[in-house]
């Protein structure tokens, strides 16, 4: 473990919790509309993913902003994204559940749920086939490993033989219904195992996600082949702000929270030296202010015209 | 059940024919044989009869229009009793049935009244109604569209045309306009060029300046004609030109040349199978007895009606026989069979002064003989052969024998 | 030339000059394409660039979406259009959606390749046509290809183009021999007039089209008119400028199609040219379509519920009547 990664940890985790509670509350203000499916208390899984992953393709569903926070999309953008500004990072005609970045190799938010699995497929045929040998990662919830769309891409991914992490954010439910009630498998890995090597890790901790992740994305790069990794973890919120998120309990909730991320790395940090309450208290500031500055330019930005609606549909127009 | 009437193969050669006539109307009984339909034919009208008895349901081709042989021309729905409850009438026919029930004076009177008022109801219900570019171009011409359709002058649904027809009218008088949709001629354009003075005579003046050709449909029969002469025209012919003694029948009062002509021909041609033939799909028809086809020509129409077995006839029987075919053709009402199983025609053109002329072979015989004048007791006779079906030797020896039996006194005074 | 040897001839010329063309779809390697579109390709660009895929119409599509995503110019066979709908949501949630929710950020040059429509006792399955379907969602470009000319130029348009295009085959065109000819400034979004004439104005594309054509001798002897057919060679972008001005002059629409009638594409056409040409009309627009009925299995049935080249002349003559010609 070292200090420099325990830091970005701690920044990008605060950053994308802040970020998130923000938007939340600019929902309940009205500022923001439609879906708005929040990740709190998945941050271990999706920070530790996207950082050890480095470069290369992702792909991702609904539940998107940690992910695009820890890729190094601005605040502005997304919070002006939220917000249907003109200046968001897909001039807001995508919303929270889609928008896109080629520039940070950013592919989704998909609102389908499984539909974006074989985009992923796709891609990493096309980079192997074109030469290139980074890598592909394809992140989606536990929900979608009951789709076709799921099997598919397991069974081409193998037979292509292309360089694709699968990552299966498992937070138990899908919606409102937990997962052991309608999938075969408790243990989600276990549908992959059969095409390439499956692995279960524990998502709420930040440092085993990044660990295992960094692992997978040097065997797909050098083998050329598929990798499947499971992470456990779990969402405070409801699915989305309209559900009430009652399916579940109040002790379950709070077990869950006894595992939470952040609290996690700072209790493994400060242990082993790697964080200091004045590192800690200066990012906290800096958040704030970060995401401040994002809410201010995502109020003060520009509607998009009304000639927008006609824009960005063909290329050749 | 639902039973097709479909449009009938009346002759060998018809490939389609067209609805002159309905007979009978939708909702009609009609008993089995009974006619429902007239078809024109490349031939002639001929009267179509149902096959069942049933009730006449419902018509698919209208008058005037021309159907393949086998597509259906009417359904008829079959039914040996006369139905009980008769198709659904209008008021007007109602009103007709009550007064047939129980004729009074003063019912027909109180009829007619109703009649005309519904006729009346009939009419202000009836809307005005015309196609979008109709209106447009009746606004643009300042008509009164709406006014001029209650008044009868445009019709509704007002179409284009009707529109156009109406602005003529307001230049051209009904005739002349009638008379000039024959002509190749663009109506928009001879308005503006003889702009004020749009007289008959100044119209038809324009017409023949500026060269204007009437169009004229091809009837049915005159199509039908043209195809069967331009096979005709592929058919490999030869010649035989030759004078024919008349003297021996001159003096006949009885019977007309003609007459002498066919039974005489027939006669010889008993002697020369060959001219009994018919050449028909790769094969030849022989046919046992002399059946010869007669021109006959009736206003613009040719027809050319079969007599059979003439051989075996006699004079006054030949005569007759001509007779019933020349009063068909002036009705134009043959039977199928009147044009079936003939080998050899005959065509005479010796009473308009002709001397001698080439007739075209009817497609398939095996050659004609073209009649002209007599002259000095002789008459040119130009034969022409199917060289598939005879060849020169046996020709000329039918022509020789002909020549013979026409010089035999002896001979011509035995036939009856 | 053959209908099936133009889409290859623009498929092959295109892959020979630029490698980032991949075809992948069922059976189109190995196999030679189920229709032998793609038949020797396997052998000439090998195995990464002629994928055979699994029977996986939704993987397929939503692959060819990575791909392009990557660089590539994907053209995917769906073996029949009757199929694509096993891959709707990736075509219509995905394919037709992205470029827009990106803002226009992403671009996906990919093309979908099918055929459609009645051949021969096929029966429901695999018998309909999807023109409407296609042509209504925004997003997508559709084109057909009615003969050798439109499928070749047609389809290299639809390689070359950076936006999602779906292209419209016909069953029964394949093995049919067209007449052939070098366009130079062909643009297959501007429709095509196939035939001039002044008193009708026939729209159609497809196997119909040359149905229609057939019709269009009998029509024009019965009335005595001349009938102006124009082949619809794009759904979307739907450009009927050639539609309009033709129904300006004729006064008369058509519009026949292989699709069941309610909700056809025929209505929308007849609806821009009601938008457009309302006051020119001389009798209302005549559609001529399929029933609408699923396609039956019974070759008497079948073509029952199909307009055939007599049908198609029979109504055009019968309403030609009605409306004053």
């Amino acid at each position: 473990m070292n200090k420099s990664l325990a830091e970005k940890f701690y920044y990008y985790m605060k950053l994308g919790r802040e970020f998130e509670l923000r938007a939340k509350e600019e929902y309940m203000k009205g500022n923001i509309g439609g879906f708005l499916h929040l990740a709190i208390g998945e941050e271990g899984t999706h920070v530790g993913a996207i950082l050890g992953f480095g470069n290369g393709e992702f792909f991702v569903h609904y539940r998107d902003h940690v992910y695009a926070i820890a890729r190094g999309i601005s605040p502005k953008l997304l919070m002006a994204e939220l917000f249907g500004k003109i200046t968001g990072v897909s001039k807001g005609k995508g919303g929270s559940m889609h928008f896109y970045s080629s520039k940070f190799n950013f592919y989704g938010g998909n609102a389908i749920v499984g539909a974006h699995i074989p985009h992923a497929v796709g891609l990493a045929y096309a980079k192997k086939y074109l030469g290139k040998s980074d890598g592909v990662m394809v992140a989606f919830g536990d929900g979608s490993t009951n789709s076709g769309n799921f099997y598919e891409s397991l069974n081409l991914a193998a037979v292509y033989q292309v360089p694709l992490l699968f990552f299966c954010e498992n937070n138990y439910y899908a919606i409102g219904t937990r997962i052991d009630r309608v999938s075969a498998f408790k243990d989600l890995y276990k549908k992959a195992k059969d095409y390439m090597i499956a692995i279960q890790i524990d998502g709420m901790d930040v440092f085993e996600v990044y660990r295992a992740v960094s692992l997978a994305k040097e065997y797909i790069q050098e083998e050329g082949k598929p990798y499947f990794i499971e992470a456990l973890t779990y969402r405070y919120e409801s699915h989305s702000m309209s559900d009430s998120g009652d399916y579940r309990s109040p002790r379950e909730l709070k077990i869950a929270k006894e595992k939470d991320p952040i609290d996690n790395l700072l209790k493994k940090a400060f242990k082993e030296s790697l964080l200091t309450k004045e590192f800690v208290e200066e990012i906290d500031r800096k958040v704030e202010i970060e995401i401040e500055e994002a809410v201010e330019f995502a109020l003060n930005s520009k509607e998009p015209d009304l000639e927008e609606l006609y824009k960005d549909i063909f290329c050749e127009d | 059940m639902d039973y097709e009437i479909t449009m009938p193969r009346l002759t060998d050669t018809m490939e389609s024919g067209v609805i002159v006539r309905w007979l009978k109307s939708e909702g009609d009984y009609v008993k089995k044989n009974e006619p429902v339909v007239e078809i024109e034919t490349e031939k002639a009208i001929q009267e179509v009869p149902a096959f069942k008895d049933g009730i006449l349901k419902k018509i698919l081709a209208e008058e005037g229009q021309e159907v393949d042989v086998g597509k259906p021309i009417a359904i008829l729905e079959i039914t040996k009793e006369v139905p009980i409850t008769s198709p659904p009438k209008t008021q007007e026919e109602e009103i007709s049935v009550k007064v047939e029930e129980k004729i009074t004076p003063e019912i027909v009177e109180e009829a007619s009244k109703i009649g005309e008022q519904i006729q009346q109801q009939t009419q202000a219900v009836k809307e005005a109604l015309a196609s979008p570019y109709a209106k447009k171009l009746s606004a643009d011409f300042g008509f009164p569209l709406k006014e001029l359709q209650e008044k009868g002058e445009i019709p509704s649904p007002a179409h284009e045309k009707d529109i156009r027809e109406y602005l003529y009218s307001q230049y051209i008088d009904k005739d002349t306009l009638k008379d000039l949709k024959q002509y190749s001629i663009n109506i928009d354009k001879l308005i503006k060029d003889l702009q004020g003075n749009l007289s008959k005579d100044n119209i038809y003046r324009y017409i023949k300046e500026n060269n204007i050709y009437k169009l004229s449909d091809i009837p049915i029969f005159q199509k039908r004609l043209i195809e069967h002469l331009s096979k005709s025209a592929t058919v490999p012919t030869f010649h035989i030109y030759e004078a024919i003694n008349l003297k021996n029948i001159l003096d006949k009062k009885e019977f007309t040349i003609t007459t002498y002509i066919l039974k005489i021909f027939a006669d010889v041609m008993q002697n020369h199978y060959r001219t009994r033939i018919y050449y028909g799909n790769g094969k030849y028809r022989i046919y046992p007895s002399s059946n010869i086809s007669v021109a006959i020509a009736v206003d613009e129409e040719l027809f050319s009606p079969v007599i059979k077995n003439i051989e075996d006839k006699s004079l006054k029987n030949i005569q007759e026989q001509l007779q019933i075919l020349r009063e068909k053709a002036q009705d134009r009402k043959f039977d199928p069979e009147d044009f079936e199983g003939g080998t050899f025609s005959i065509s005479n053109l010796g009473m308009f002064g002709i001397d001698m002329f080439d007739a075209i072979i009817p497609y398939n015989y095996s050659g004609i003989a073209a009649i002209g004048i007599e002259k000095n007791g002789y008459v040119n006779i130009v034969f022409s052969f199917d060289h598939r079906i005879i060849n020169g030797k046996d020709a000329a020896l039918f022509v020789k024998e002909l020549k013979e039996k026409f010089d035999d006194v002896e001979y011509i005074e035995s036939l009856k | 030339m053959l209908y099936r040897d133009a889409l290859k001839k623009a498929i092959d010329e295109l892959m020979e000059i630029d490698d980032t063309i991949v075809i992948l779809g069922e059976d189109v390697g190995f196999y030679g394409g189920n229709y032998r579109v793609t038949d020797g390709l396997f052998s000439k660009y090998g195995e990464k660039r002629v994928i055979d895929t699994p029977i996986a119409e939704n993987s397929i599509v939503g692959n060819a979406i990575g791909m392009a995503f990557g660089g590539l110019r994907p053209v995917v066979e769906i073996m029949t259009v009757n199929f694509s709908l096993l891959a709707y949501d990736q075509i219509v949630n995905q394919l037709a959606k992205i470029r827009y929710m990106s803002g226009g950020d992403i671009c996906i040059p990919l093309t979908i390749r099918m055929p459609q429509g009645v051949a021969k006792q096929l029966a429901a399955q695999h018998s309909q046509s999807f023109e409407r379907i296609f042509a209504s969602i925004p997003g997508l470009k559709v084109f057909t290809a009615s003969d050798s000319i439109t499928a070749y130029y047609g389809l290299k348009q639809a390689i070359l183009s950076d936006d999602p295009v779906i292209f419209l085959e016909h069953l029964l065109l394949y093995s049919q021999d067209f007449l052939f000819y070098e366009i130079n400034d062909f643009d297959i979004t501007k429709q095509r007039i196939v035939k001039s004439g002044e008193n009708i104005t026939l729209v159609s594309c497809l196997k119909i089209l040359h149905d229609s054509l057939e019709a269009v001798k009998e029509v024009e002897k019965k009335l005595g008119i001349t009938v102006e057919v124009i082949e619809l060679t794009s759904l979307s972008p739907l450009n009927l400028d050639l539609v309009y001005e033709s129904v300006k002059k004729t006064k008369r629409l058509v519009v026949v199609s292989e699709e069941p009638k309610t909700g056809s594409f025929t209505s929308e056409i007849i609806t821009k040219v009601m938008e457009n040409c309302f006051y020119y009309l001389d009798a209302p627009p005549l559609r001529i379509t399929a029933e609408d009925t699923p396609t039956p299995y019974n070759r008497k049935l079948e073509l029952f519920s199909i307009p055939t080249p007599d049908k198609i002349a029979t109504k055009i003559i019968n309403w030609g009547r009605e409306h004053g010609l």
